[in-house]
């Protein structure tokens, strides 16, 4: 068995994960490049007597690395150790990509060119000459539809094939002049005992005279720098006289540009004409409407959530509350069946329940990304985000936030400007995350009428993005005064999204979900459980249980046992440690049980509502007598649960998140600032509501 | 003239990019390079952010970036 390692490069949405799909047999890896928090994926599949291992490096425009994303490709092109190049470009836009290729070439390794997507071009009536193009290049071509399951096979013969190559052939030269420049600094890397090889040097010398700084330190430190440097001064002295431009990058990016002009002439043929894009883009982008259509597709999105997402709602707490039922019948009473059937059970239960909810806005966010309006809605809301010293890229990150706050903390990466992505961090909090929808959604169905419930939901998550956009102001204008990042964003074809890869992503999210709910959450309700338990209190119980015998009265009973139950919790060390930080939000009207939901909560979003199922359903013994909702009607006023929907909306983060936050800003500073300042601002908030509330009469 | 001078619709040829880096390098990468064909699709209410398909490939600007972008009908 022979093992060849390839990597797959190209520019962003040119369907290289769609290509490691769609190969057959492969086994997929998902992990994260070393010291980064990329994804990594990198898929293993057997050809023959070969064991091919394809990295998939993340999408990168340019060898001028500009993202964090990029910055990676580079490094990993640069750095690692590979056998094969797998370059894939996207048929439709030949001529950019051509570009990268050309930059790519310029290493002289082993390349291959997959030309994707050219199911499109052939719709359009268009046609590419793969013999053509790989003559011209010197390097195998292979056309491709990823969508169609076309040569994706025929990839692996190819790196089979190149593998067995002495080298790459590759021809590609730039102007005379150029190329005799290069040359004679060539000569001067050659003399260091570090090169051996022309092509690296040559390659080397390009990047130089590109002014690519992860080259110059690289070279930085050889022997023969003080005379390589010299020589390079001189050398982008007479090309900028000799072609008069002010700059050697602006002649390189013009020979690429003109060669990979000539190329496409040479071997495509793709007629011009109104695409579907270019119509859809008409009314969805249009200066007017553009916006209210966007407004409205978020509406319909949340509502949608709450409308849907709460039909299977019913028959799931149904089930669980049955299944729960069962299991306490059939385990041994004591402890062990105490803290399951009353702890892990029904926590875990409360939390399965928003299962649908979320899914739901997963789908809708993945489904912005795959069609290309994610883009679209950046382009809209650039002007507007400017405002508030955001910008339109930061909507990327703004609206993952109402997925997870922990990969939109990632997202914010495509922020090149520190201070830009700072901004964008300290308020993607504000964007509210989907693990907090099950604690509005218990707290608008326990407190608003049903009809109004999607309207309510919709001005949660409304308000908490406008505060966000307030803050970001204020920071801009308090912290920081410098002009944001430049925008410059490309704005993908529209695309049918592919089914298969919103069930994969869908699939991926719920096991996540429930692996979180099964083992975090049930986790945290099972400490939960044991801190509402203990210490237990003989005495109390004896002397409530003679008492509850003496009644004959059944709902003198029933209150006896809820006081009990009540008593029981109070004096528990989480009733004790609730009282102790009573004090704190007594000023919003909670009492110790909200006191404790709430902190619980930085755990994780949903332990808030499991940690109230576990708070305030002890005791209810009887069948009639209440579910959670009932429970927190009788035990909370309207204008406290408005305060808590506050509080929930603004303070801190998961746990998840806050280390997430931790490990992209490695400032201590700017991490003292953001632990504390969103609970400050929430209290304060919460505190104004519920006064105001209180005015008004709730 | 600039990218901002055009209608909607009007094509011109990209005659220089006066960014600085690193925006330049990005507005290349995109393939905004002295020579090819540029055609301006359209622009936000407030003209602050531009969309120009530029060899096939449409990319978004702020009007910053747009104003960099000297053009000839
Ligand atoms: N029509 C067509 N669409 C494709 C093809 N390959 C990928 N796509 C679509 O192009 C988009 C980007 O693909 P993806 O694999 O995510 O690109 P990546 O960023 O290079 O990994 C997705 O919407 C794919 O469904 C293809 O061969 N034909
Ligand atoms: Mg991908």
């Amino acid at each position: 068995m022979k093992k060849i390692k390839a990597v797959m490069v190209g520019q962003p949405n040119v369907g290289k994960s769609s290509i490691i799909n769609a190969i057959s047999n492969a086994r997929l890896h998902v992990g994260n490049f070393a010291g980064v928090t990329v994804e990594k994926k990198e898929v293993e599949v057997r050809k023959g007597e070969y064991e091919i291992d394809i990295v998939d490096l993340p999408g990168i425009y340019s060898l001028h690395a500009y993202t964090p994303e990029e910055q990676v490709t580079k490094r990993y092109l640069l750095e690692e150790s590979y056998d094969v190049i797998i370059n894939v470009v996207d048929a439709n836009v030949l001529q950019r990509n051509l570009v990268f290729t050309l930059q790519l070439l310029d290493m002289r390794k082993k390349t291959i060119l997959v030309v994707n997507m050219v199911d499109e071009v052939e719709e359009k009536g268009g046609h590419i000459d793969a013999n053509k193009l790989s003559e011209l290049l010197d390097i195998p071509v292979i056309l491709t539809s990823a969508k169609e399951k076309r040569g994706v096979e025929e990839i692996l013969d190819q790196v089979i094939h190149i593998y067995h190559q002495p080298k790459c052939g590759c021809k590609i030269y730039y102007n005379e002049k150029i190329e005799e420049e290069i040359e004679r600094l060539a000569k001067i890397l050659l003399k260091s005992p570090h090169f051996s090889d022309y092509d690296q040097a040559r390659f080397y010398v390009i990047r130089l005279l590109e002014k690519d700084e992860d080259i110059y330190r690289i070279v930085h430190d050889l022997p023969i720098f003080l005379e390589l440097h010299e020589a390079l001064g001189e050398a982008i002295r007479r090309l900028q006289l000799e072609f008069d431009v002010e700059d050697v990058r602006d002649l390189f990016a013009e020979e690429r540009h003109a060669l990979a002009k000539s190329i496409v002439m040479q071997v495509m043929r793709l007629p011009q004409k109104e695409s579907l894009t270019d119509k859809i883009d008409k009314i969805l982008i249009h200066p007017v409407f553009g916006l209210p259509i966007f407004l409205f597709f978020m509406w319909g999105l949340f509502q949608l959530t709450f409308e849907i997402g709460s039909l299977p709602v019913d028959y799931l707490d149904q089930t669980i509350t049955n299944f729960a039922n069962w299991l306490k019948g059939i385990l041994p009473p004591g402890d062990f069946n105490s803290v399951i059937t009353d702890g892990v059970i029904p926590a875990v239960g409360a939390v399965i329940m928003f299962l649908p909810n979320i899914l739901i806005l997963f789908l809708g966010i993945n489904l912005l990304e795959q069609t290309g309006y994610m883009a679209r809605a950046a382009f809209l809301l650039d002007g507007f985000l400017k405002k508030f010293g955001l910008q339109g890229k930061a909507f990327i990150p703004l609206v993952s936030g109402f997925g997870c706050t922990v990969p939109a903390y990632m997202a914010a990466r495509t922020l090149k400007n520190p201070k830009d992505r700072l901004i964008t961090m300290l308020i993607l909090g504000f964007m509210n995350c989907s693990a907090r929808l099950p604690v509005y959604v218990l707290l608008i169905s326990a407190f608003f009428a049903t009809h109004s419930a999607g309207n309510v939901l919709f001005a949660i998550y409304i308000g908490g993005a406008i505060l966000g956009l307030f803050v970001a102001k204020i920071l801009r204008m308090v912290l920081f005064k410098g002009e944001p990042e430049p925008f410059v964003m490309e704005m993908p074809p529209y695309r049918f999204p592919s089914l298969k890869a919103l069930a994969m992503e869908l699939w991926i999210k719920s096991k996540l979900f429930i692996k979180k709910a099964g083992t975090f959450i049930a986790g945290a309700a099972m400490i939960i459980w044991f801190l509402s338990s203990y210490p237990h209190h003989p005495k109390l119980e004896q002397n409530y249980q003679q008492r509850i015998e003496q009644v004959q009265d059944a709902k003198i009973k029933e209150q006896l046992q809820n006081e009990l139950a009540a008593k029981k919790l109070e004096l528990s060390y989480l009733g004790q440690f609730g009282k102790m930080i009573e004090p704190v939000f007594a000023p919003l009207g909670f009492d110790w049980r909200l006191s404790v939901a709430t902190i619980s909560g930085l755990a994780a979003k949903e332990v808030v509502v499991s940690t109230l199922a576990t708070l305030y359903a002890v005791g209810a013994g009887n069948e009639h007598s209440s579910t959670l909702v009932q429970k927190l009607r009788e035990y909370v006023d309207f204008k406290t649960a408005v305060a808590l929907i506050v509080i929930i909306m603004i303070y801190s983060p998961c746990v998840a998140a806050m280390s997430t936050f931790y490990a992209e800003v490695p400032q201590w500073a700017w991490r003292t600032f953001y632990t504390i300042y969103p609970n400050v601002l929430a209290w304060l908030m919460a505190f104004s509501v519920y006064h105001v509330l209180a005015l008004l009469g709730f | 003239m600039n990218i901002t001078d055009l209608k909607i619709g009007e094509k011109a040829t990209i005659t220089k990019v006066k960014a600085s880096e690193p925006i330049k390098g990005r507005l290349y990468a995109m393939g905004i390079t002295k020579g090819n064909t540029i055609r301006l699709l359209d622009h936000t209410l407030k003209k602050q952010t531009w969309e120009v398909d530029v060899e096939g490939t449409r990319v978004a600007l702020r009007d910053e970036e747009a104003r960099a972008v000297e053009v000839e009908r």
